[in-house]
């Protein structure tokens, strides 16, 4: 009974010439995204690479050097695109692309494409995760705001349900004849990702975690619309009029779209103000100088260390030293500021985190604010995967200003007058960046993916049963 | 007359009886409300951020006196001191944030080279960047046509498809009266809320009572009348109301979100920029290349842009702060091309976003709002500008220290020159907004009147 249901439905908006145009031209807008996307990512992607290429030659090019210069000279990490951020942009547009790595301090990521763009970029970007997320689902209401009321109006309800039908099966069989329409407009879409995947694949990870990302992005975003369908259909069965289903669909999808994302964002953002960049340097420097305590200053720190070296050596001066006191001195310097600012960079991380609570709840409210983080978070561009970049590049710089430390330390006293050769920074890696795997990015998308079954779970299991409760 | 008046009254009772709308009414106050509470909050709280900057810097000096007791070497404070450039905000930055939330309104600065300094970021969390603003310009340029949608959607068609339209046409009423009522009272309605909410925002935001005011509320005016204008033409086509609504929406969508985002990606694919990653790369290159390079190289380039200091003494030492100062100098020089293109390229961009907004009324109230707060990127351009003026302004400050070796005292940290710069207001890309904004509320309004000479359908 369901299927046939289904298929009436399905053969209905088939000839429903409006859907055929709306359904033509969401469509096409998919395939345009996916394209544009694909090649502004791979333009981003090869931009960085070859800056990163180019930094990396420039540091195992570099002349014979004493290491601290070199450390000062430092590097650079620049963050490659995500593997799928060519279908959610998520916050690429709002993470820097470039941070400097050098001694004694961690530097800002820099470069964000939201420096370098207009206010035009603030209207969002046409991305294919902007479609599915939001016009989609408009295209969906559309579609299914009159699913009872306009049986309703036409008085063909009483008669399909004289039948033998129960509201219950005439409901399940509209949801999956709208899924079917549902899927044509989509599917093209995620299979010219796919082959798009596939053609370009040994680009960054591995194509068949790509493939995995992919697959769980397709079916985050069934599950959505199996939520958004499911919703309308059930408000249209709660309706007499179609008009009045369709304003109250609208409404929803404004809120839910528009409104709320919005609204939590700033809210979560008032309710948890997080330190400004000088508040925060300055506290990283005061911890570092006057100690974590603010009783273990820098100069007693490295008094100590040169005492501690002259009894492991049983020496009396320092020029009898075999190691670099300066060396030693620097690298304990670094371990000690890099850990004060770890503390503080994992608090300012906590922070946002918790700023973003809000909005994650509000997934519980919005089907919207759960496929959101989802959907970036499977692309590989939300905000875990940047703090991820963030701290690899900052563990890069740490071991290679302590490498570049040891090398100091190892040449001795008068260090400073002398210089090793070429050779040594061409032993040095360079910095590659090695992006999660799915089973990370799943850990920590438990929130959404959780929400949005629950939405899925609610709307087809405890909706539809009221169905069968409703007085026609 | 007196019919124009009887229907306008007629429309208010509807509109008091009609409870979805007094509500829907309700919400865009509450929002507006909270909307510049928000962006007044914001700025209040870089305010704040801004005034203790200053004690972040005294805290800093007090530090390094402490580090060098008696007369130092200026290279040494050169080196470690920072300073801060700053960024004040515009009153009307509360109504309009625009892109203050990504771009940074303070910079730390050290007499090193200022290339490698100029683009640091402040901390932001970029799920928050992402959402976006919840100011008065988000309220008005995404809501309010909403707003104007919900009260038009049925203008006409709902007296059709209740079947009242029949019977009121067989009164003595023309059918353009009937219309001309209906809009003037909608219009009424949206410009009173718009206007009633930007003047209670400005009020709030305390800003002075200039000609940007007026630039202000006829820039909103004439967006919320293209608006009504877009709702008369649809109502003009005498559809039902359904198929209004989703006309309605659709041409919401199509201003507001296809036709901005498809110009982001013309505008960023007409006019690249690549220069930031080669400037930061290119400036290291060449600091650091100062260490290898001869002093005298180095020092007869420097030379050639400051010839005062060309009669002191050569440098002899293995180090001298000067000839540190003077590769940090030729590294800012080397890049300064890829810096002026970089900046050109970003002028370029926005001014071709802009020329753009009228192909989106959204585009150019949003363009415009945000040049008249003075948040846009060419405000943060200019403060770039102000900032690099400000270091030059140290670098002639320390100099004279450096190249006379004379030793810097407790006495010159307040000495050191300080910096300000408020945000320009862009009045000019504010009119051509307006413009943009004329052009199409004439193009809508010449249709809706084409169209309304069509007779009106009673069913």
């Amino acid at each position: 009974m369901v299927t046939s249901i289904a298929q009436k439905e399905f053969v209905s908006i088939r000839r429903d010439r409006r859907f055929v145009v709306l359904g033509a031209l969401v469509l096409a807008l998919l395939l345009a995204a996916t394209l544009v996307g694909r090649r502004a990512a791979a333009a981003a992607q090869q931009a960085r690479a070859a800056a990163q290429h180019m930094v990396n030659e420039q540091f195992r090019h570099q002349p014979g050097r004493h290491p601290h210069r070199v450390a000062h000279y430092g590097s650079f990490a620049f963050r490659p695109v995500a593997g799928l951020g060519f279908l959610d942009a998520g916050l690429n547009a709002y993470t820097g692309t470039a941070v400097y790595l050098e001694a004694h301090q961690q530097n800002s990521v820099n470069f964000s494409p939201a420096q370098q763009a207009g206010a035009l970029l603030r209207f969002g970007e046409l991305t294919v995760a902007f479609v599915l997320q939001t016009l989609v689902p408009l295209l969906l209401i559309f579609l299914c705001f009159g699913a009872f009321t306009e049986e309703r109006e036409a008085g063909t309800l009483p008669l399909l349900l004289s039948q033998g039908v129960t509201m219950r099966q005439l409901a399940w069989g509209k949801i999956v004849g709208y899924g079917r329409a549902a899927a044509l407009v989509v599917g093209p879409a995620l299979a010219l990702a796919a082959w798009l995947l596939a053609a370009g694949a040994g680009a960054g990870a591995g194509p068949l975690a790509l493939a995995g990302r992919l697959a769980m992005f397709a079916l985050s975003y069934a599950v959505y619309f199996f939520v958004v369908i499911a919703g309308a259909v059930l408000v249209s069965a709660g309706q007499r009029h179609s008009r009045t289903a369709l304003v109250l669909l609208l409404g929803a999808w404004m809120v839910g779209c528009l409104v709320l994302p919005k609204a939590t964002a700033n809210l979560g953002a008032a309710l948890h103000p997080g330190p400004t960049k000088a508040q925060l340097d300055a506290a990283v420097h005061e911890q570092a100088q006057h100690g974590l305590n603010g009783h273990d200053p820098q100069d007693r720190r490295a008094a100590a260390l040169k005492d501690s070296l002259l009894r492991r050596y049983g020496v009396a001066t320092e020029k009898e030293l075999p190691v670099s006191v300066a060396g030693l001195t620097m690298a304990a310097g670094e371990a000690y500021s890099s850990r004060v600012y770890q503390r503080h960079f994992a608090a300012l991380t906590r922070t946002y985190e918790r700023q973003n609570a809000l909005s994650a709840w509000a997934g519980l409210l919005n089907p919207y604010q759960a496929i959101r983080p989802l959907s970036m978070g499977l692309a590989g561009s939300d905000f875990a995967h940047y703090v991820h970049f963030q701290q690899a590049a900052e563990a890069y710089r740490y071991q290679l200003v302590q490498r570049l430390n040891a090398l100091q330390a190892g040449m001795g006293y008068g260090d400073k007058e002398r210089r090793l050769g070429a050779a040594t920074w061409r032993a040095i890696p360079p910095f590659a960046y090695q992006a999660p795997g799915l089973g990370w990015a799943l850990g920590h998308l438990l929130g959404p993916a959780l929400a949005l079954l629950l939405w899925a779970g609610a709307l087809g299991w405890l909706g539809l049963r009221r169905l069968d409760k409703m007085k026609m | 007359m007196r019919t124009f008046s009887v229907l306008f009254y007629y429309e208010w009772r509807h509109f008091r009886a009609a409870r979805g709308l007094v509500l829907l009414t309700g919400l865009l106050l509450l929002v507006g409300g909270y909307g510049i509470y928000y962006g007044t909050t914001e700025i209040g709280r870089q305010r704040r951020h801004l005034a203790e900057l200053p004690a972040l810097a005294r805290r800093h000096a007090a530090e390094l006196q402490a580090k060098f007791p008696g007369p130092a070497d200026a290279g040494e404070i050169g080196y470690y001191h920072h300073t801060f450039a700053v960024h004040r905000p515009t009153p009307w930055a509360g109504l309009a944030l625009g892109q203050r939330d990504v771009h940074p309104y303070y910079l730390q600065l050290r007499l090193l080279g200022l290339q490698g300094q100029l683009y640091a970021t402040e901390n932001v969390n970029p799920t928050k960047a992402l959402s976006g603003n919840f100011d008065l310009a988000f309220v008005l340029v995404y809501l309010l046509p909403l707003y104007v949608i919900a009260l038009c959607f049925n203008l006409l068609s709902e007296e059709r498809e209740q079947g009242i339209l029949p019977l009121l046409l067989a009164q003595p009423v023309r059918a353009g009266q009937l219309v001309a009522a209906k809009l003037a009272f909608r219009g009424a309605l949206v410009l009173g809320l718009a206007l009633g909410l930007s003047a209670a925002g400005l009020a709030w935001a305390r800003v002075p009572l200039d000609g940007r005011v007026a630039l202000w509320l006829a820039l909103v005016g004439l967006y919320g009348g293209f608006w009504l204008g877009v709702g008369l033409l649809v109502a003009a086509w005498q559809r039902s109301s359904s198929f209004n609504a989703v006309v309605l929406l659709g041409a919401w969508l199509l201003l507001l979100v296809l036709v901005p985002g498809l110009l982001n990606v013309y505008v960023a694919a007409a006019r690249p920029v690549p220069q930031g990653l080669a400037l930061t790369v290119q400036q290291r290159e060449a600091i650091h290349g100062g260490w290898d390079r001869p002093k005298s190289e180095t020092m007869a380039r420097f030379y050639a842009a400051y010839p005062q200091w060309r009669d002191t003494a050569a440098i002899r030492e293995r180090f001298a702060w000067r000839w540190y100062y003077a590769f940090q100098y030729l590294g800012d020089q080397s890049a300064a091309p890829l810096a002026g293109a970089y900046a050109g390229g970003l002028r370029q961009r926005h001014a071709l976003g802009a020329g753009l907004g009228w192909l989106s009324p959204a585009v150019a109230l949003q363009t415009s709002l945000h040049a008249l707060a003075g948040t846009d990127l060419p405000a943060h351009l200019a403060f770039q500008h102000s900032a690099t003026r400000y270091h030059d302004a140290l670098r002639a400050f320390y100099y004279p220290f450096l190249f006379r070796q004379v030793p810097f005292t407790h006495a010159d940290y307040a000495r050191l020159p300080r910096h300000t710069f408020t945000s320009p207001t862009d009045t000019g890309g504010a009119r051509a907004g307006l413009w943009q904004l004329l052009l199409g509320v004439g193009a809508v309004g010449a249709a809706g009147g084409l169209a309304l000479r069509r007779p009106i359908r009673p069913r």
